[in-house]
């Protein structure tokens, strides 16, 4: 058999300008609980990322939940409330609520793969269950609050590719391994790079999450010079592998990886729960309580990004956040109009190294910087509020 | 060895499992019963815990289709260095079954043996350390799926040397598939070739017909070498799950 590798330079556009082309993706979190502080940082590190970036370039934030509603995690959650719940009307639980059912979800017996077809088919046609509407609908009100952009949480964004067509064009750019024919599973194989077999989609024929991403992200890297992967160092290996076939495709891929928030020294998942209290809600909240729409957001921002960092060593503190958040109010007090400095664009391309996307961490530790002057109206309406 | 012309009954499955292990390993012979069906698993579960400290050999697969496996199979045994075999039939020809693209690894690994069609790759026989950069790199071969039917098929061992004298022959090779998924009718039939060869019982230029039936009872025709399992659903009774018949010259 022979394999090839093709390694083709971004697609040419018509009536091209000069600004180069950046795709923005970030691992996706699964609408059936509240966000926690992990999530948080990560929704914040890439709002910064994508606005900061975009004076600078022309940015597409790709946030898609249509292609990740296929994995197993979402699709054994609709059908286990289904089953062990039935008719339901999900319009008016809060995410704390939902979130107690994926508990019991994740705690459960998994359903045989057969179950969860009448949902994957019906997924690929657009239907979305209504408790994951619903927890999409409160987001988006949490992203209102936060000033995020919204990059579609609630519509239709199917993938480019259908499963078959995706492994078609891994087997074409010799990185498939399909073993369906013995019953087995197809695995992504890259290990001619020394990577280790990666399993896409399992004998029972589930796909993954990294089959999704690879369905959205194949037929889309053409179109970019830069493809920044924005993800938790947990799924680093996985990560490394999506870098591998993207940058295959053309354009250059930059994986950032931004560490969890551990709350009370231990990084837990989600399936777990343990976020009462402590999500993107009751932060909310608590905040706006005592500050105005603006303070809590550029707080947020200080907080999540430039006090919290890369890694994943500081445990969450809620009053280390509303301290941030005071910081803030002061800040918008200080804060002048940019005369007798560089442009926007020209302040906010320092904050990039060989790349185009401009780093969120640099960008907001500057503003808590004690040598700098007041920060500049435009900065701040731009990029953090 | 001696070859049984007698069905196969539990009596005889003993023996011939028996004759196995003392040819192989003497000292588990001298540990165990070996005429009785716990002296057998006792000997066998000495075997599984010695673990990887012997011979073994990984084979990475691809695709997989039995007549163009047995044909590389005996290709690959045939290879085998003399003083390596003697040590990989001490380990009872010890084989781990990956799933994996040859042509994706032969940059990084020296395969002792590759089918032509690149469907599945073989390493020389070796302490198990040496393919462990292979095994991280790979998983297990997962292939739960029934043998699919097949008419007989003829295999044609590819000519080379043969020892002196000796006379192109057939055999018939019998799998059987009730309740045999593919990966386990790998294992059986890679141990019945493997030894086979290792054996002479098979040489260059012979012809294999395999036969895929649904279990081997009765007595089908004198087997010299055949695959003793335990019964999945009889507690302490065995099965044949593959055998290699007698020779009969190629006409």
């Amino acid at each position: 058999m022979t394999t090839t590798l093709s390694v083709a330079g971004p697609r040419p556009r018509p009536g091209a300008v000069d600004r180069p082309r950046v795709l923005l993706a970030p691992v996706t979190i699964t609408p059936s609980k509240p966000l926690t502080p992990s999530h948080l940082k990560g929704l914040l590190w890439t709002d910064v990322m994508y606005r900061a970036t975009r004076p600078l370039a022309d940015v597409a934030y790709r946030y898609s939940h249509t292609t990740y509603h296929a994995t197993e995690q979402t699709l054994g959650f609709w059908e286990f409330l289904d089953r062990s719940r039935g008719a339901t009307d999900y319009g008016d639980l809060t995410e704390e609520r939902i979130g107690e059912l994926y508990v019991a979800f994740r705690a459960a017996e998994r359903a045989p793969a057969q179950a969860l077809l009448p949902y994957a088919e019906a997924v690929e046609r657009g239907w979305v269950h209504p408790v994951s509407t619903r927890v999409l609908e409160l987001w988006s009100g949490h992203y209102a609050a936060l000033g995020l952009h919204d990059p579609g949480l609630l519509r239709h964004q199917p993938p480019g590719l259908g499963l078959e067509a995706v492994l078609d064009r891994l087997t074409a750019l010799g990185m498939c391994l399909d073993q369906r024919e013995v019953g087995g599973p197809v695995y992504l194989d890259l290990t001619r790079f020394g990577l280790p077999l990666r399993r896409l989609v399992t004998a029972d024929g589930r796909p993954n999450y990294l089959a999704c991403a690879l369905r959205e992200l194949i037929p889309l890297a053409p179109d970019f010079d830069e493809l920044v992967l924005l993800y938790d160092h947990e799924l680093d290996s996985d990560y490394q592998q999506l870098e591998r076939v993207l940058s295959a495709l053309g354009p250059r891929v930059r994986r950032v990886s931004v560490g969890r928030v551990p709350i009370e020294g231990r990084i837990r998942s989600a399936r777990q729960g343990g976020w009462q209290g402590l999500h993107a809600g009751t932060l909310i909240d608590a905040a706006r309580a005592e500050h105005h729409e603006d303070a809590v957001r550029l707080g947020m921002r200080l907080y999540f990004i430039a006090v919290l960092g890369p890694g994943w060593q500081q445990s969450f503190r809620s009053d280390l956040l509303l301290q941030y958040v005071r910081r803030a109010a002061r800040l918008l007090d200080e804060a002048g109009p940019a005369t007798d400095r560089p442009t926007l664009s020209d302040r906010l391309a320092r904050h990039r190294k060989d790349h185009v996307y401009v780093d969120p961490y640099r960008l907001t530790s500057r503003l808590l910087g004690r040598r700098g002057a007041a920060p500049a109206e435009d900065l701040l309406r731009g990029v953090f509020l | 060895m001696s070859a049984t012309a007698a069905p196969m009954t539990q009596d005889c499955l003993r023996a011939r499992e028996a004759m196995r292990i003392r040819a192989a390993r003497p000292d588990l012979a001298a540990r165990h019963d070996l005429s009785s069906y716990d002296g057998l698993t006792a000997a066998r579960s000495d075997i599984t815990a010695e673990g990887d400290t012997g011979s073994s050999v990984a084979v990475v697969l691809r695709s997989f289709d039995l007549a163009r496996w047995v044909r590389d199979t005996c290709v690959f045994a045939l290879g085998v260095e003399p003083r390596q075999a003697a040590d990989w039939r001490t380990s009872f020809t010890r084989t781990v079954f990956l799933a994996g693209n040859p042509e994706q690894l032969r940059e990084r690994f020296r395969f002792a043996h590759t089918a032509a069609d690149g469907s599945a790759a073989w390493t020389a026989p070796g302490p198990a350390a040496r393919t462990a950069s292979l095994r991280r790199l790979l998983k297990t071969f997962d292939a739960p799926a029934r043998l699919p039917d097949r008419p007989d098929t003829l295999v044609e061992i590819p000519p080379g040397p043969r020892p002196p004298g000796r006379p192109r022959a057939r055999r018939d090779l019998y799998v059987a598939t009730a309740e045999c998924t593919i990966s386990e009718a790998l294992v059986h039939v890679n141990h019945v070739l493997a030894e086979a060869v290792l054996d002479g019982h098979i040489a260059p230029g012979d012809h294999l017909v395999v036969h895929q039936v649904p279990r081997i009872v009765g007595a089908p025709a004198r087997l010299v070498t055949v695959r003793v399992t335990t019964e999945k659903h009889l507690p302490g009774r065995l099965k044949a799950a593959a055998g290699l018949t007698e020779e009969a010259r190629v006409a």
